[in-house]
């Protein structure tokens, strides 16, 4: 990820450098992809333990037939290189391998998980970013004073309180005690999941005009995503503080607040414009550590996302499942971080000629 | 501009309303989202998932068990927590060398298309699991064919004694399929059957539910057969089968009224339940033990079977059953309390006795290290706190132990590769009967694992051969009793406990009942009267 600015230098920079830009990026992102994939394979090669073993259980692997037959059906009889030629020349095609877990393409297991794990996600980093900006910017303009001291201790809380234990006492609190949301699961038991178009739950429901169904995926979504936000607020709120404070104190800030300019017109129309690159970086990350988070919260919320199916995926030794799923989670970051590294050349031309 | 964002924003607002208001989806605005109200008709159960299929052929997994014993029928069942077969779509006879079993069909039972269910159909429901090698029930049928001797009478043979026969046909991967139906399907009786993907998504059986849905990470939905005409008709309009994998997420639901049953409880976990609510709380079928190995080369200080009897009566087995809580019962030989040959009671602590075979073993001071998979609770079992225990016990009668826990699938190698010198592992029945257990003999499977090979133990290796052999349930049960009876005396096993199996339901539900083959029986459940 670029996070460095050199000085401008107008060279008449346009759309051709801004082209080779994004093309150097995209190429960039590749090699880092195979790399990606190399050493997930890898990884998984190298564990310990007998991945047809893992599958069939006791009973079935003291039988050589099977033992034989499942070796064939997904490849582990032939040598490792072997197999990640093999694995290679099917990713070209689109194929990930067939689970030894799930019996079925991984490419389709993925598709079903990702957008589970993805609608939690999307919705945590929007609500993390509202609230923070507001909390954020509201404690460095109090600096010192006891809204910032306030806010300080919260987000230190929202860092260290673990998630898992806070999906379980928010589980119990809110569905339990208060009734305020339904149940586990993205949906409850008697309501037909809607056709899918954007495979989130939410949309497609609005897509299909069912507001009962609408509702219940809103009502099972809320914890999860209340949950996973409480880190990812936290740790946005103290970047933003420390970031806005640092604009507060720029030449252009306190010109503007000189002028005579309203509070809201200074923080919207300078403040955060001018501390928007570091932010837009923090919520890159932000958002990486929010999805490794969760695997933890999708368990206690019977979520069928990217995290119950990577645990479940390892547990199982299920090589191409996990290789799957790492290809997965690294081209999310290799496109958070291209499309930020889009976003500061687009924002600062300076960016894109260093 | 600032006018033209407000614009935008309310015409946003307003399609949203205008969508919303529609309601013209898939769910009416009475839909029940408490789900599991009986008077509804529809149950929710809450279960960890191990579910892989819904083709009964190719399952062998618990939950698949759990939920294909209410779709598909078996020549044989089993009822409540009673280990004994009985008879389902046929009755059974078998020789006196125990070597065929002849079953006679119901001939007025019907599939769920309305045709009847054949001698044909047993055939080739049977043969297909023998000739599907690519199958993880396979091995059910190893050693047995299958004979139609007329339209409603099947022979299962076996070349040497089967008294284990009735249990292994008891198992759902052994269901009696729609032949007609699955083969035009893609069914067939060798490695080219390709029948699960229709399976996945239909029903081809006799039994009360049909498959109305399966996906396998999110939940099963089941709803009634209209043309069963067996015993234990559907009792709900609906079942659905979700996959919880937290048990404190489990707890939660049944507490809410967010699911009727939750499986997968621990002991503390139904010991808080209060009133309102049922719990079946009894020994499981699995047995957690240590593992002692003979081979002197994999354990130089554990391979005399004297260091085996000094782990045996060094422990307290008392404060160990403290960490199993409700329905775990101390585990009084490799045979756990519900099958033939069980023994009564569990070794008891000796510290004297202990110390002399100690002394004898030629034990000198050697820290051990006690292997263990540490990410695999059974019955809500963590392997971890029991092995503190253990080591806090062998401590105690000058036995050095280091605790060396790993993930299972980084553990499973090297026990069944027979290279752990001692460990803490579990074993589970393959089918409800006391033959499953035998794998724990001198040059068994498990036996092995142990590094003891037939000839460390000639007695206990004929007795493993007699239980094995028998042709009468009565000289069967004394094998048994004896097998198990000479394995605690001298083999390099320390059965431990026997945890609980707490199945918990609000009092909607009746029927709640452990089985060790598919865990809730489903079509034994119904609405409280």
């Amino acid at each position: 990820m670029t996070t460095s600015t050199t000085p401008a230098r107008r060279t008449g920079a346009g759309r051709h450098t801004l082209a080779r830009y994004l093309v150097r990026r995209a190429g960039t992102s590749v090699i880092l992809l195979l790399g990606v994939v190399l050493v997930t394979f890898l990884l998984t090669v190298l564990v310990p333990g007998d991945p047809v073993r893992a599958a069939l259980g006791e009973g079935a692997s003291s039988n050589p037939a099977t033992v034989a037959a499942y070796e064939e059906k997904y490849g582990l009889d032939k040598s490792v290189p072997e197999r990640f030629v093999l694995y290679l020349g099917n990713l070209l095609q689109g194929d990930l391998g067939t689970s030894i877990t799930t019996g079925r393409a991984v490419v389709d297991d993925l598709a079903k998980a990702v957008p589970a794990t993805g609608e939690v996600a999307f919705y945590a980093i929007i609500l993390s970013l509202a609230v923070a900006i507001v909390l954020g910017t509201l404690a460095a303009y109090r600096r010192g004073k006891a809204t910032d001291q306030v806010v300080r201790v919260v987000s230190l809380v929202g860092l260290s309180i673990p998630t898992f234990w806070m999906a379980i006492l928010a589980y119990n609190f809110f569905f339990l005690e208060l009734g305020w949301v339904r149940g586990s699961g993205r949906l409850s038991p008697t309501i037909t999941p809607p056709p899918r178009v954007t495979g989130f739950h939410t949309i497609d429901f609005l897509l299909n005009g069912d507001s009962v169904g609408f509702f219940d995926a809103v009502s099972h979504l809320a914890l999860p995503v209340f949950v996973l936000s409480l880190f990812t607020i936290a740790l946005l709120t103290r970047f933003i503080r420390t970031s806005v404070l640092e604009v507060l104190d720029a030449d252009y800030a306190r010109a503007a607040r000189a002028k005579g300019l309203s509070g809201p017109r200074v923080v919207f129309g300078y403040v955060l414009r001018g501390a928007a690159l570091p932010i837009l970086t923090m919520v890159g990350i932000a958002f990486g550590t929010l999805l490794s988070g969760t695997v933890l919260v999708e368990a206690v919320f019977a979520w069928p996302g990217l995290g119950t199916y990577a645990y479940n995926a390892a547990k199982g030794l299920d090589l191409l499942a996990v290789t799957g799923v790492g290809l997965v989670v690294g081209v999310i970051y290799l496109v958070i971080n291209l499309v930020i590294d889009i976003l500061y050349g687009a924002l600062d031309p300076r960016v894109r000629l260093s | 501009m600032a006018r033209s964002h407000s614009r935008a924003a309310a015409a946003l607002v307003a399609v949203s309303a205008l969508a919303l208001a529609g309601c013209s989806g898939g769910n009416s605005a009475n839909t029940d989202v408490d789900g599991g109200d009986g008077a509804s008709g529809t149950l929710v159960i809450d279960t960890a998932f191990s579910l892989e299929t819904g083709d009964p052929g190719r399952n062998y997994v618990p939950t698949g068990n759990m939920v294909l014993h209410a779709v598909y029928d078996t020549l044989l069942t089993l009822e409540g927590d009673d280990t004994t077969p009985q008879p389902a779509l046929a009755t059974m006879e078998q020789n006196e060398d125990a070597t065929e079993f002849t079953f006679t069909l119901d001939e007025d039972r019907v599939f769920s298309d309305g045709s009847p269910v054949t001698a044909d159909d047993v055939v080739f429901s049977l043969e297909r699991v023998a000739g599907m090698t690519d199958s993880k029930a396979n091995f059910l049928m190893t050693g047995i064919t299958v004979e139609k001797v007329d339209d409603a009478t099947v022979v299962l043979k076996t070349e040497k004694p089967s008294l284990q026969l009735p249990a292994i046909v008891t198992n759902p991967s052994l269901s009696i399929l729609n032949a007609e139906e699955v083969e035009a399907n893609g069914g067939a009786t060798d490695t080219t059957d390709a029948a699960q993907t229709f399976l996945d998504g239909a029903s081809a059986g006799s039994g009360p539910y049909l498959l109305d849905s399966l996906d396998l990470t999110t939940q099963v939905v089941l709803v009634g057969n209209p043309e069963y005409n067996g015993p234990t008709p559907a009792a709900y309009d609906k079942i659905v089968v979700r996959n919880v994998t937290e048990s404190a997420t489990q707890l939660i639901n049944l507490k809410g009224g967010d699911s009727n049953i939750a499986v997968d409880l621990n002991g503390d976990q139904v010991e808080g339940l209060g009133d309102g609510f049922t719990v079946d709380s009894v020994p499981s079928a699995e047995t957690i033990f240590l593992l002692i190995n003979q081979n002197p080369e994999v354990g130089p200080a554990t391979a005399s079977p004297k260091f085996a009897e000094a782990v045996r009566y060094a422990l307290d087995y008392d404060k160990i059953l403290e960490l199993a809580g409700v329905g775990a019962e101390q585990a009084t030989g490799v045979i756990p309390p519900m099958f033939a040959g069980a023994l009564a009671d569990g070794a008891g602590q000796d510290l004297d006795r202990a110390q002399a075979a100690l002394a004898e073993s030629g034990y000198a001071g050697e820290t051990v290290k006690l292997q263990f998979p540490n990410d695999n609770p059974v019955g809500g079992v963590e392997f971890t706190p029991v092995a503190e225990r253990v080591q806090d016990q062998l401590k105690a009668a000058g036995i050095n132990v280091e605790l060396a826990p790993a993930p299972f699938a980084t553990e499973i190698d090297p026990y069944v590769n027979g290279t752990e010198a001692f460990s803490m592992w579990y074993w589970g029945p393959d089918y409800a009967d006391s033959s499953s257990f035998l794998p724990f003999g001198p040059g068994e499977k498990v036996g092995l694992r142990a590094g003891w090979d037939a000839a460390a133990s000639a007695d206990i290796a004929a007795l493993v051969a007699a239980a094995r052999n028998a042709t009468s349930v009565e000289e069967r049960t004394e094998a048994f009793g004896a097998y198990a009876a000479a394995m605690q005396e001298s083999g390099p096993f320390v059965p431990l406990i026997v945890p609980g199996n707490n199945i918990a339901s609000d009092d909607t539900v009746s029927g709640l009942t452990y089985n060790p083959t598919w865990t809730l029986d489903l079509t034994a459940l119904s609405p409280t009267q």
